[in-house]
């Protein structure tokens, strides 16, 4: 097998360049840069450092950056209408292509990962069709229901490490207060949104101008941060390690902050979309900008990007939701909520954090690959850790985003007709 | 006026177009006067009625405006059943399209449903209130009211009182008095007035400030208790705090300023008694306004239905 | 291009008011001069003025036909109404329907059912300033002060003072 020598690549977190001496086997010792493994290399050197070997493959990556592939730990794969396998292997191939080698998957209607069964189907889909990994997110309770817990042990031995019901949050305290204790006792983590259903029903965006002009009731934001304070209270009572899911507010990054400062074991995630826009961006009722938690005000925006700068904030993830489009062509309050991101996820995490200088490529890859990889903690059928594999990223590249180019089999992306900088080259080889 | 297809909100009209739907509806309103209250204007063309929402008035007064102008009237009952079926809005479009509709009437309790309808569809589309959003032909009536009384709106000082967080009419109606010139502020139980952040309208919760303010007209919303699910309102108290009672009727005499109401009155609530009886009470005005205002919008629409689809 | 001018279009409609002024007075019907709108109920006006300088004093009304029109939802542009003016039931009248350019019939078509709303005329005779051809209903009038045979296809274009600034017929 002939060796495989990268030159030239420019290492994201500390921009200083590389050559990489790639693997001819799988297995052995990697290399290390900034305490992130270097899967599938064999050596590592600054630039000019390796020389070439007669007939190797060499590889040009100036002025490409080499990093982490992303982990994205919130999204959902289902498409309605299209078989489950039809549904992993779009969603997958999107993944690749937005620079995601692996994904925790929230469980959907079709995708209800209540039962031995259900998971199993599931296993088969992905190892059969998906070019990215997928992990599932257990059932909190049978069919999102809300009221019967779903069977932990059984979920736990098929590998699940992360509970969720997706954007469904049990009404009732008592019920998740004893999730929370099983939690405890099964080492898994609870992942979960802060909300008050009472205070939301019926209410379909951020409360303020737009939503007065367009006549929609708004979601208070305090039914979000009364949410996180009560999962926060209830999870320290249990000793349950909670994951705060889709923060939305400046004051529920806040809420987290304290209790991060305060000791609790909790970690926490912000969607992509809540970086960016705000619900101003609903403009006329366009639904693709109809997300759960909804858009809020740009000084929400800001404080969730200081909160990932901090740690306070763990993950960025792409909340991914694939929605027909006859569903998103409903008006505002019937359609369902979500983006579909993932096909350009890098590229739009790039153009707009890390390009104007909101986010370094140092917090990127640890809020959207080490950190989330970190807390669901993959591993293979030998139970052995996985890493992330390596990707190229050319910042240089521009494309404008299309419909019919996506992968992933519907068209709610609000990027769709934007041009974005950057394409992702996953796998390396 | 440039063909339109559909009126959806107030704020997607140009002045151009405001003037002339307010125009026109003076010369509709000289129809009534005639021994034959009807013109051929649209005549065989299709006016369907869909209404999701239950409404005796407006319905009627868009059925007599499309009477008047000739056109066939289809009532579509829109029974409870095939929502709770779950048939989409869409689906419902689709067959009535079948039918070769010129002109669709809806009311829907979503905001944003008519817009929805009118992008999926040839006809015109007329929004006759959707939830909170919007009730252009409601505006339309009300500033041609004001005009007709006092000849002009410009420069009128307007107060819509009452549920202004979840009233279509205080939205619209203040849009097309703001675009025509007057100035309009909002008064009503604070929770349910909206911050003037969020609609650039000046925004009272007592009477007091209302006069301090020397308001022209005094526009009373109903108190809609069937479309809120939980109680907003204290109970009892709202003509005592928000209503014209009659010590209030007596300053509004003083001062001559006008009394209007989108209807139906809940008398004793947003209006005592001796109030209907007022001399510049312009309620029943309103109604009969309501059906000119209804035949210009009908009559300056146009429908992309015409080549054979 | 062809035009009329002014002190043609001024001395036309003296002639015009002689002709009705002699009518009249061997008529025995109240006598009605109802314009179209616009530009009709402007030639209307003149021609009451001028009846009633010579003692004769006709009624004078002004009808808006747009909601009457068979072609109204082709039209790109629909313009304001106006509002009619006919203070009066026609009943029993002599109506004299006066437009400006008579040309494809459909409009005075129209006029005929607007006006009929009103009452019922014992007579109604229709004048115009001007008569294009080009006939698609079999309407004619009973007097024309100009025949004009325009080159094909060009619009006639009437011009009044009172909404011009000047008179004048071009084609």
């Amino acid at each position: 097998m002939t060796e495989t020598i990268i030159r030239n690549a420019t290492w994201a977190i500390d921009g200083k360049k590389y050559d990489l001496a790639l693997s001819t086997c799988e297995g052995g010792k990697h290399p290390q840069l900034d305490g992130i493994t270097l899967t599938g290399v064999e050596r590592c050197e600054p630039a000019g450092g390796i020389s070439v070997p007669a007939g190797a493959q060499v590889i040009d990556a100036g002025g490409k950056l080499l990093l982490p592939a992303l982990f994205d730990m919130h999204a959902k794969v289902e498409i309605a209408g299209r078989s489950k396998r039809e549904s992993v292997n779009r969603t997958g191939q999107a993944a690749t292509n937005g620079g995601v080698w692996a994904m925790l998957v929230m469980p959907t209607r079709g995708f209800c990962f209540d039962s031995a069964p259900n998971l199993d189907s599931f296993r088969d889909a992905v190892n059969q069709r998906s070019s990215a990994e997928m992990y599932a997110a257990g059932c909190i309770t049978q069919g999102m229901g809300g009221e019967q817990q779903a069977p932990y042990n059984t979920l736990a031995a098929r590998g699940v490490r992360i509970l969720s019901d997706a954007e469904h949050v049990p009404a009732n305290l008592l019920t998740l207060h004893r999730v929370m204790k099983y939690v405890a006792e099964l080492d898994m983590v609870l992942a979960i949104r802060g909300d008050v259903p009472e205070l939301t029903r019926n209410t379909c965006m951020h409360p303020g101008a737009t939503s007065y002009r367009l006549g929609l009731h708004g979601t208070p934001a305090c039914a979000e941060e009364i949410g996180i304070e009560t999962l926060l209270r209830l999870a320290a009572d249990a000793g349950a390690r909670i994951h705060i899911q889709t923060v939305s507010t400046a004051e529920g990054a806040e809420i987290i902050r304290r209790a991060k400062a305060a000791g609790q074991r909790v970690t926490a995630e912000v969607a992509l979309h809540h970086l960016l826009f705000t619900h101003e961006d609903v403009g006329n009722y366009d639904t693709n900008y109809k997300t759960l938690p909804p858009l809020r005000e740009r000084s929400d925006c800001e404080a969730l990007i200081a909160a990932v700068k901090d740690g306070t904030i763990d993950c960025i993830v792409s909340d991914h939701t694939p929605c027909i489009p006859f569903a998103k062509k409903q008006d505002f309050i019937t359609a369902p909520q979500g983006m579909a991101v993932l096909d350009h996820y890098l590229p739009a995490l790039y153009t707009h954090l890390v390009k104007p200088g909101l986010l370094t490529w140092a917090e990127l890859v640890r809020a959207c690959s080490t950190a989330p990889c970190g807390i669901v903690q993959p591993v293979d059928e030998y139970d052995e850790p996985r890493v992330a594999p390596l990707m190229l990223f050319d910042p240089a590249a521009r494309s404008t985003v299309r419909a019919e180019n996506l992968a992933c089999g519907t068209a709610n992306s609000p990027f769709i007709g934007t041009e974005l900088c950057g394409s992702v080259n996953l796998p390396l080889q | 006026m440039k063909p339109r297809k559909d009126l959806i909100t107030i704020g997607s009209l140009s002045d151009e177009e405001i003037n002339t739907i307010l125009d026109s509806a003076t010369a509709m309103k000289d129809i009534f006067t005639k021994s034959v209250k009807k013109v051929p204007a649209l005549k065989g063309k299709s006016v369907l009625t869909l209404f999701y929402e239950p409404s005796t008035r407006t319905r009627s007064s868009f059925e007599v405006a499309a009477h008047r102008l000739s056109a066939d009237v289809t009532t579509f009952t829109v029974g409870t059943s095939s929502v709770v079926k779950g048939e989409s809005v869409h689906d419902t479009i689709d067959t009535l399209m079948s039918m070769k509709m010129d002109y669709i009437i809806v009311r829907h309790k979503n905001s944003g449903i008519p817009d929805v309808i009118a992008r999926h569809c040839k006809a015109a589309v007329i929004n006759a209130g959707d939830g909170a959003h919007a009730h252009p032909s409601q505006a339309f009536l009300d500033a041609f009211t004001i005009r007709e009384k006092y000849g002009t709106v410009a420069g009128k000082r307007v107060v819509i009182i009452g549920d202004i967080l979840h009233s279509r009419v205080a939205r619209s109606t203040s849009t097309i008095l703001q675009r025509l010139g007057a100035q309009v502020a909002y008064m009503g139980p604070g929770p349910l007035v909206p911050l003037q952040a969020h609609t650039g309208i000046p925004r009272f919760t007592d009477w007091d400030a209302v006069f301090d303010w020397k308001p022209d007209i005094i526009y009373l919303l109903r108190v809609q208790n069937e479309r809120i699910d939980t109680p907003f309102f204290p109970a009892g108290d709202y003509h005592q705090a928000f209503g014209v009672t009659e010590e209030r009727l007596k300053i509004i005499d003083d001062l001559d300023l006008g009394i209007m109401h989108p209807g139906p009155v809940n008398r004793g609530v947003e209006l005592c008694d001796a109030a209907m009886e007022y001399r510049n009470c312009l309620v029943c005005n309103q109604v009969e306004n309501g059906i000119a205002a209804r035949m210009s919008i009908l009559y300056h629409l146009t429908p992309q239905t015409q080549n054979n689809d | 291009m062809g035009a009329i001018g002014a002190s043609e279009i001024s001395a036309a409609i003296c002639g015009w008011t002689e002709r009705i002024a002699a009518a009249a007075e061997e008529s025995s019907e109240r006598l009605a001069v109802i314009g179209l709108i616009s530009h009709g109920d402007l030639l209307a006006q003149r021609l009451v003025a001028g009846l009633k300088a010579r003692g004769i004093d006709a009624l004078y009304g002004a009808i808006d036909i747009s909601l009457y029109r068979d072609d109204a939802d082709m039209r790109a542009e629909k313009l304001p109404l106006r509002s009619s003016y006919l203070p009066f039931s026609t009943d029993g009248l002599h109506v004299i329907l006066v437009d400006d350019v008579l040309y494809t019939g459909r409009t005075i078509r129209a006029a005929l059912n607007a006006l009929f709303e009103y009452g019922r005329p014992a007579r109604v005779e229709l004048q115009t300033l001007a008569d294009r051809g080009g006939r698609e209903v079999p309407i004619c009038a009973d007097y024309t002060c100009f025949h004009i045979e325009p080159e094909d296809g060009r619009e006639v274009r009437v011009r009044l003072v009172e909404t011009d600034g000047e008179d004048k017929i071009e084609f």
